[in-house]
């Protein structure tokens, strides 16, 4: 019988996810469950929930319960330029509900990679995101966009800032004719209003959205940005994954924090996006980082409305010992303890059709247990 | 299999005969004992029949794919979904209507009664207005007449209903019609037939649209 049985899907997902992270090197981020508020007030259009559940500390002080994680561990961050420090956490946050206005305490586990974020470590977090996806059941896909294009866009059209944000959500919304009207009311040309169109209505295989998006890079910011998703896919294609990525472009996320490569996940069966990343270079220039930052979080309230998952997570015991209904049962117990004696993990059963997992096979001769070739 | 959410009623049986037209029918729809789920065994589509107010929640959700509705209830709801297609008919207009005399005092809080709470307090932030909205649920133009509200906030289709008693429009403050609106995971499992219907409602519309000219 498996460790595993006793614990919840939920539980086995966590620990799968931390195996599958730790694998990579990353370590573990020790944090509290408060934070002073002003982070939070400082940030407040990094939060994806405004409010914040805040009380006052022994010394007058106003604190919070973490709403988001990503601002912790920035702001604890050391890491310079030199080398990527990869760190993931599992942690409660407190949010309002969308819905019912309630705050909700929502487990959730994430990836940061803090540094020198180069090529390779971009590739790897894409990886890390794709693979904790793969344990769900069904299709899962991973949506890439580039702040980049967007943000080129809006600089080469002259749109000015207070309308960005209008701007945005009718972009996430694939609003294309209420964005065109909004545009044309702004004073953006006709081509640049086409362009935006274009934008929004670009998604699919990266192949089929590439040689488009090529064509709306109208500036250095939007080239670049082009470029380096062209990049990206050819590395992401060496991992065989690449069935499992789409560009889009209606991704949006804020410019204040985020300026490269930011992504949301979708797996088939939960009806809002699993996972959520992105680039953040921004964030760290903001709170004093000389450093570049690139991170996801999986929400897992969101996964567990899925149900059962498809875990790589093994428990085997040390010794799988079989025997036959002739054997002398006093025998066999005999010789399982003389085994659990050495502190072995032993399964001894008499069929041999288990589900058990076992680093070693073990028959019963009649005397005593011997291994099986 | 597509879920489609419709409203129930006189916009749902027009959008149902949209997508017929463009060769998404389903016999369940045809017969006379309506049902709330109509599936067609060998059809694409499977249908919903929900009342107007919810086609957004059933699609955030996820319990359609996709579905038709009208912009207002979008806007209150503030509805996490694609906004692909304005449709162009159920149209209307959200405005702001007072009785014929009346007259507006600047000094207290303009009393707003509404169907849409969170549409009319954009509307007058917006025009940096101090208001008390009155949430109410049907039979709006009776507030100011009985003196609940100074004003109310509601869709005008014809102006009809507020003439009969008494009111008229004072401002307007956006266009309503109806729009395609998808679920956002729908979209990366199912885009090819979202997208083909999409493409063939806008055909359609602008096909009618050319007949009226």
């Amino acid at each position: 019988m498996s460790m595993m049985t006793f614990l919840s899907e939920q539980e086995k997902l966590v620990l799968a996810l931390r195996e599958l992270y730790q694998g990579h090197g990353c370590v573990r981020f020790p944090m509290r469950r408060f934070e002073e508020y002003d982070l939070y007030l400082e940030n407040k259009s990094f939060l994806t929930s405004k409010r914040v559940l805040s009380f006052t500390d022994g010394n007058g002080k106003l604190m919070a319960l973490k709403p988001d994680v990503t601002l912790s561990i920035v702001k604890h961050a050391s890491q310079g330029r030199e080398g990527v420090e990869k760190l993931y956490y599992i942690e409660s946050v407190y949010r309002q509900s969308a819905t019912d206005h309630e705050f909700k305490e929502i487990e959730q586990i994430g990836v940061e990679y803090l540094g020198n974020v180069d090529r390779y470590a971009t590739g790897e977090v894409i990886w890390l995101a794709l693979e904790s996806m793969s344990y769900c059941h069904g299709m899962y896909v991973l949506d890439i966009s580039h702040m980049g294009l967007v943000g080129g866009l809006m600089e080469e059209s002259g749109l000015a800032e207070e309308a960005h944000r209008e701007v945005f959500r009718l972009i996430s919304q694939k609003n294309a004719h209420e964005l065109r009207s909004l545009l044309l009311k702004k004073g953006v040309s006709e081509e640049n209003t086409k362009r935006f169109e274009t934008l929004l209505t670009l998604s699919g295989t990266p192949e089929e959205v590439l040689n488009k998006a090529a064509e709306l890079a109208c500036n250095e910011e939007s080239r670049r940005a082009v470029e380096e998703l062209t990049d990206l896919y050819g590395d992401l294609k060496a991992l065989d994954m690449q069935d499992h990525i789409r560009f889009d472009f209606s991704i949006t996320s804020d410019m204040e924090y985020y300026n490269g490569i930011v992504f949301r996940g979708y797996v088939s069966g939960a009806p809002r996006a699993v996972l959520s990343g992105g680039r953040y270079d921004r964030l760290m220039t903001k709170m004093g980082k000389d450093a570049d930052g690139i991170g996801f979080a999986l929400y897992l309230d969101e996964l567990n409305s899925l149900g059962q998952f498809m875990l790589p997570l093994k428990d085997p015991v040390d010794i799988l010992a079989t025997y036959s209904t002739q054997d002398d049962v006093a025998k066999v117990l005999a010789d399982a303890k003389r085994l659990r004696d050495f502190k072995l993990r032993v399964y001894v059963t008499s069929s041999e059709k288990v589900d058990v997992e076992a680093y070693r096979h073990y028959r019963f001769n009649g005397e005593r247990f011997v291994e099986v070739e | 299999m597509l879920n489609v959410a419709l409203p129930k009623g006189r916009l749902g049986d027009k959008v149902y005969n949209l997508f017929k037209e463009i060769g998404y029918d389903c016999r369940a729809m045809e017969d006379s004992d309506r049902k709330l789920v109509l599936r067609d065994p060998d059809g694409q589509v499977s249908y919903l029949l929900v009342k107007p107010s919810d086609v957004a929640i059933y699609v955030e959700h996820g319990a359609a794919d996709i579905g038709v509705v009208g912009k207002d209830v979008l806007l209150e709801g503030g509805n996490d979904v694609y906004e692909l297609l304005d449709l162009g008919f159920g149209k209307c207009r959200m405005a702001e209507a007072a009785p014929v005399d009346f007259q507006e005092n600047q000094q207290r809080p303009l009393r707003v009664a509404t169907k849409y709470p969170h549409i009319a307090k954009k509307f007058y932030n917006g025009i940096c207005r101090e208001i008390e909205v009155i949430k109410l649920n049907g039979s709006i133009e009776l507030a100011p007449i009985l003196g609940l509200s100074d004003v109310i906030v509601d869709i005008v289709e014809t102006g009809t209903t507020l003439k009969q008693n008494g009111l008229d429009v004072r401002r307007e403050i956006l266009p309503i019609s109806a729009r395609f609106i998808a679920n956002k995971a729908s979209m990366k499992f199912k885009e090819a037939q979202i997208r083909d219907i999409q493409a063939k409602l806008a055909a359609a519309i602008e096909e009618k649209a050319g007949e009226k000219k």
